[in-house]
């Protein structure tokens, strides 16, 4: 049973498998994240957790789709793909690191 | 020159750093720039420029731009943070006429991503070292990365011998081997530490190392010595935090871990302990960390140090870019 949460509680887990950002539900229950709160951290290791593994398989088919519709105009599509600074950008860093000369 | 740059708290990066400035001063002066509370307690080791450990954030910036510009290093060598521990080396690398390496210890991915340091550990670094397998995997291989052994303060040949060593545990006759308990870290961690002793003093001899000693610590248990593996030939086990040093070290010696795994911004203690081999058992509360010290201690086999510190390695590397 979760217990009871103080006025304008907001939920501190980091969620998110692709862009980690603030959760900030005002509560954890029903959470299909956290799990009615029984997950400290629901992204911690960034394994699945919907039993769906293969993110890098896509079938022949998906390519000769793209090959067919390919318009010389179009903007490159390597430029639209995501990378590790557009994770950056979603993930709202905040101030949370680099503040604590003490941390190791 | 060779300038380390060693911010953090706790033992961890001043430890590090010390092991690689007693291989490298040998052939060039090496100094370490730290804000641990322990510098002091490291001193003759190495050359070391202490900062306050309790100054602002502003303030060890600024006063860690000024120590670089004085001591205009031939070499900067981070350790585990790229853009510096406050972000105040992210300005100053690009114009700074040295080379630049990074020892990569584990990061929180969260922040990998969120300060961008693939990108800029590979425009503004010209070297990446990987203290021991396992650590620094999240920077990716630009520029070029070696992972050597991990980085010990000894190496087998220096280690006392095992009469010096029961002198400085003061070990009875009667008492062959002790509980080892490792009281590094955060200061307000330190009681934890002293509850595991307070557990374990009816049940078999337990020494605790630390700087201070913690209240619940009686006096005759406390040995204020550094560094705490010269002393693991008579540790049936060890206690301690899982955090870089301590694993690397009970690793070494082949001796069994009784770990808290301690929350850190940037080091995942916990990840470490799992990746051990299980050679370090993770505990929480202190009652079930003296339970299964005492479990893991049946193990009375006499142990010899066997191991060569990955600094050496690291120096060598180093030198060569």
């Amino acid at each position: 049973m979760t217990p009871p949460l103080p006025p304008n509680w907001k939920c501190p887990r980091r969620v998110g498998f692709l862009f980690p950002h603030e959760c900030r539900r005002t509560t954890p229950v029903g959470c299909p994240d956290c799990q009615n709160g029984q997950i400290d951290d629901p992204y911690y290791s960034r394994v699945d957790r919907y039993g769906y593994s293969r993110y890098d398989y896509y079938d022949d088919a998906y390519f000769f789709d793209f090959e067919t519709s390919y318009e010389p105009d179009a903007p490159d599509a390597g430029s639209m793909d995501f990378t590790e600074a557009d994770g950056a950008d979603l993930a709202e860093p905040g101030g949370q690191f680099e503040n604590d000369m003490t941390e190791s | 020159m060779w300038l380390i740059y060693a911010l953090g708290g706790g033992w961890g990066h001043l430890t590090r750093a010390i092991a690689l400035a007693r291989v490298a001063q040998r052939d060039r002066p090496v100094l370490i720039l730290t804000n641990s509370p322990y510098a002091e307690a490291a001193a003759g080791a190495a050359a070391v420029r202490a900062l306050p450990p309790c100054a602002t954030a502003d303030r060890t910036r600024q006063e860690v731009i000024r120590a670089i510009g004085e001591c205009r290093p031939e070499c900067l060598i981070v350790d585990t943070f790229p853009r510096g521990i406050g972000g105040e080396l992210a300005g100053i690398l690009a114009g700074l006429a040295a080379r630049k390496v990074l020892v990569a210890r584990d990061l929180n991915p969260r922040y990998v991503a969120a300060a961008r340091l693939r990108e800029f550990v590979a425009t503004h670094y010209d070297l990446v070292l990987v203290p021991g397998a396992g650590e620094g995997l999240h920077m990716g291989d630009r520029p070029a990365a070696f992972t050597t052994a991990p980085w010990l303060v000894r190496s087998a040949h220096e280690i006392p011998d095992r009469d010096r060593v029961r002198t400085l545990l003061r070990l009875t006759p009667d008492e062959e081997q002790c509980v080892l308990v490792c009281a590094s870290g955060k200061p307000d961690e330190l009681d934890w530490y002293g509850a595991v002793v307070r557990e374990l003093l009816a049940a078999a001899p337990v020494r605790l190392i630390a700087a201070a000693r913690p209240p619940q610590c009686p006096e005759e248990c406390w040995v204020r010595y550094w560094p705490a593996m010269d002393l693991f030939a008579c540790a049936s086990v060890v206690v301690g935090g899982a955090g870089y040093n301590t694993v690397a070290e009970c690793l070494a010696w082949d001796v069994p871990l009784v770990a808290r795994a301690w929350p850190r911004a940037y080091d995942r203690q916990e990840l470490r302990a799992r990746s051990a081999g299980g050679r370090v058992t993770l505990v929480r509360e202190p009652p079930e960390a003296a339970r299964v010290a005492l479990d893991r201690m049946r193990d009375h086999r006499r142990r010899e140090p066997n191991f060569v510190t990955g600094a050496m390695e690291a120096a060598v590397r180093i030198a060569s870019i």
